[in-house]
């Protein structure tokens, strides 16, 4: 292109080049401080509205007041000063979004952090959206599968389901969502996973082993990190549920991680006490069940003349010494749908995932199980109880009579069985047959420390040898009467060699 | 405890000194003052001045704004705007305080309330030099 060609361009722009005169409403800083602008003006001003300072931050209009308005301020605000020019936007606060986030990391607006470059965005969504009503949704009855035997055993997970991970620092909490998104693969299962105020080498390390299990494939994170301000922190999370439903409305299956929902409200509590709202029991806001239960709602499973797809949310809360009755850890289990409770006496026990099988519970339950799944799990969580019970009493005599050793014994093995290691998920139909095994007395005569040998050597075994029953689970979600007699004759085969 | 805010007492003032005779209306002022240094708010007189100020020409349907501009504007341009503002607010009158400031090119902006309205060549050119790199 020489020179002419140029000038020629230019011209032509600028003759095209009209503006409209329009009356534009601007404000004018009066404070900052903390990430918090005090803005005068703006009269016109909506609640949660975008607005646009000077160097091309944007914020947020929390608080509306008579003459001024407390602005959140998303980005740096140490370029913002006193008597800067503030103009609306007339929008609500939204994201850039298009199928090319999957497998990036991005900020609590969007804006790619990863190095990979922009993400060419064909819609905006908004953070904020009503969630879906009564008539759209759907009964929760499909199953996500966390190839965690446990959890697919006895705290079934359904898509559209809202399942609370809770437990105290280092119980493995992050461990469970991970294992969970790195089972999706070849599931048909979109994941989100949104970090808030994690530090960055944590979410490296979650990053690179996504990388590794192939999972960033249908994966997105978003991000505000520990060290970012806490304005990004509270609106990460909403931006990670707008990204899923940006793919729900495409009819997929969303399953959407927020780690963790402590930290959240704590950086909420910290914007409110700024905005001077009034504190309440410990120091939080008095909205703050509303602040996790509108994100919480959005969860959902939709009828196909809605446009079908679901959202499956894992929040996680991290309690402080066990204490399960403290503000938020109250407030979120009463918005889920069931907890899985994980302990650091079970974690450090040896039983890992350290899940608390007692007090943990899906409220949706069984319906979200395969019928497979769901006969040879059945009693499985009472049988558990039933050993936990046995096993304190068992410790004040020997003289125990014939039954309650048997009960005993294979409480013990149960508890071997549901042990297991991370980064490894166990297909559905392993765990199927694994739990036969275990409920119908097949591995009551091996010993406790061969029972993960036993069962690793069966889970192959059996997949070659019982084609049959396999091929039912598979394709029916349950077995006949012949399947069943070749899984019994496999067992007994395999048994037999390993025995000897 | 009830908290009277200071355009309550600005809205009280312009109500009770509204359509009073000279002498009364000092009366008023100084039982103002004097219910103000009891209250211990006097500090807040320049902010209940101020909003007493929009009070009244709220109530007198009077409109009060800035204009800028590079030069002094004609009597025939300021007549035009005030008409043209007047239509726009709804209202009886125009007060336009005049300000000069060069670094506009030409044209002028007016400012009324929180809004403003930009015709000056300044502006112009930014938007131009936003539309030409936003293109590239």
């Amino acid at each position: 292109m020489n020179t002419n060609n140029i000038v020629e361009n230019l011209k032509r722009e600028i003759e095209n080049f009209s503006t409209q005169i329009k009356a534009e409403k601007i404000g004018k800083v009066l404070e900052v401080f903390d990430g918090i602008a005090k803005v005068s003006g703006l009269s016109d001003i909506k609640s949660s509205e975008m607005v646009i300072f000077p160097g091309g931050e944007t914020g947020v209009a929390l608080n509306l007041e008579e003459d001024a308005i407390g602005v959140i301020i998303l980005g740096d605000f140490s370029k913002i000063k006193e008597g800067d020019e503030v103009k609306s936007t007339g929008k609500i606060l939204e994201i850039p979004i298009s199928d090319d986030i999957l497998g990036r990391v991005v900020n609590a607006i969007g804006v790619p952090m990863d190095g990979k470059g922009a993400i060419k965005s064909t819609k905006t969504y908004p953070i904020e959206k009503v969630a879906p009503g009564v008539i759209t949704r759907l009964s929760v009855d499909q199953p996500v599968a966390t190839g965690i035997k446990v959890i697919d055993a006895i705290i079934p997970i359904g898509r559209g389901q809202r399942e609370l991970i809770i437990g105290d620092r280092q119980t493995g909490k992050t461990a469970i969502a991970i294992d969970t998104i790195l089972n999706q693969k070849g599931q048909n299962m979109i994941c989100v996973y949104v970090s808030i105020g994690q530090k960055d080498s944590k979410l490296r390390k979650i990053e690179a082993r996504l990388e590794e299990g192939g999972a960033m494939g249908y994966t997105v994170i978003v991000s505000a990190g520990a060290s970012e301000a806490a304005a990004l922190s509270y609106i990460a999370p909403y931006t990670g549920v707008s990204i899923a439903e940006y793919f729900m409305d495409q009819g997929k299956d969303v399953l959407i991680i927020y780690d963790d929902l402590s930290k959240h409200a704590v950086a909420y509590r910290e914007i409110s006490l700024l905005l001077r709202r009034p504190p309440g029991r410990e120091a939080y806001p008095g909205d703050v069940f509303y602040l996790h239960s509108r994100l919480l709602e959005r969860a959902c499973r939709r009828n196909k003349e809605y446009g079908g797809g679901s959202i499956t949310a894992l929040p996680i809360v991290e309690t402080q010494a066990g204490d399960v009755s403290a503000y938020i850890p109250t407030n979120v289990i009463s918005i889920t749908d069931g907890q899985i409770f994980l302990e650091t006496d079970l974690f450090y026990k040896g039983i890992r995932p350290a899940v608390n099988v007692g007090l943990s519970v899906s409220r949706v339950g069984s319906s979200a199980q395969i019928k497979a799944m769901k006969k040879v799990a059945g009693t499985l969580k009472l049988d558990l109880a039933q050993f936990r019970e046995l096993e304190a009493f068992a410790q004040f005599g020997s003289d125990l009579d014939e039954s309650t050793k048997r009960q005993l014994e294979r409480g013990k093995r149960a508890v071997e069985v549901l042990k297991q290691l991370q980064y490894s998920p166990v297909k559905t139909e392993h765990q199927v047959v694994t739990l036969y095994a275990l409920t119908k007395g097949f591995m009551d005569d091996i010993a406790i420390d061969r029972i993960k040998e036993f069962e690793l050597g069966l889970a192959s075994y059996s997949e070659n040898n019982a084609k049959v029953f396999y091929k039912q689970v598979l394709e029916k979600k349950m077995w006949d009467e012949k399947g069943e007699e070749e899984l019994k004759k496999v067992i007994a085969d395999f048994k037999n060699n390993f025995t000897r | 405890m009830s908290i009277i805010s200071n355009n309550d007492i600005a809205h009280a003032i312009y109500l009770a000194s509204k359509d009073k005779s000279k002498e009364e209306q000092s009366l008023i002022f100084k039982n103002v003052i004097k219910f103000l240094v009891k209250k211990k708010k006097i500090a807040r007189v320049p902010d209940i001045l101020l909003r007493l100020g929009k009070i009244i020409n709220n109530y007198e349907n009077r409109i009060v704004g800035k204009i800028f501009s590079k030069e002094k504007i004609t009597e025939t341009q300021n007549k035009e705007i005030n008409q043209i503002l007047a239509h726009r607010y709804s209202v009886k009158e125009v007060i336009l305080n005049e300000k000069i400031d060069e670094k506009l090119l030409g044209g002028f902006k007016m400012e009324v309330g929180d809004e403003v309205i930009d015709l000056t060549l300044k502006k112009k050119i930014e938007k131009l030099q936003e539309h030409l790199t936003s293109n590239k």
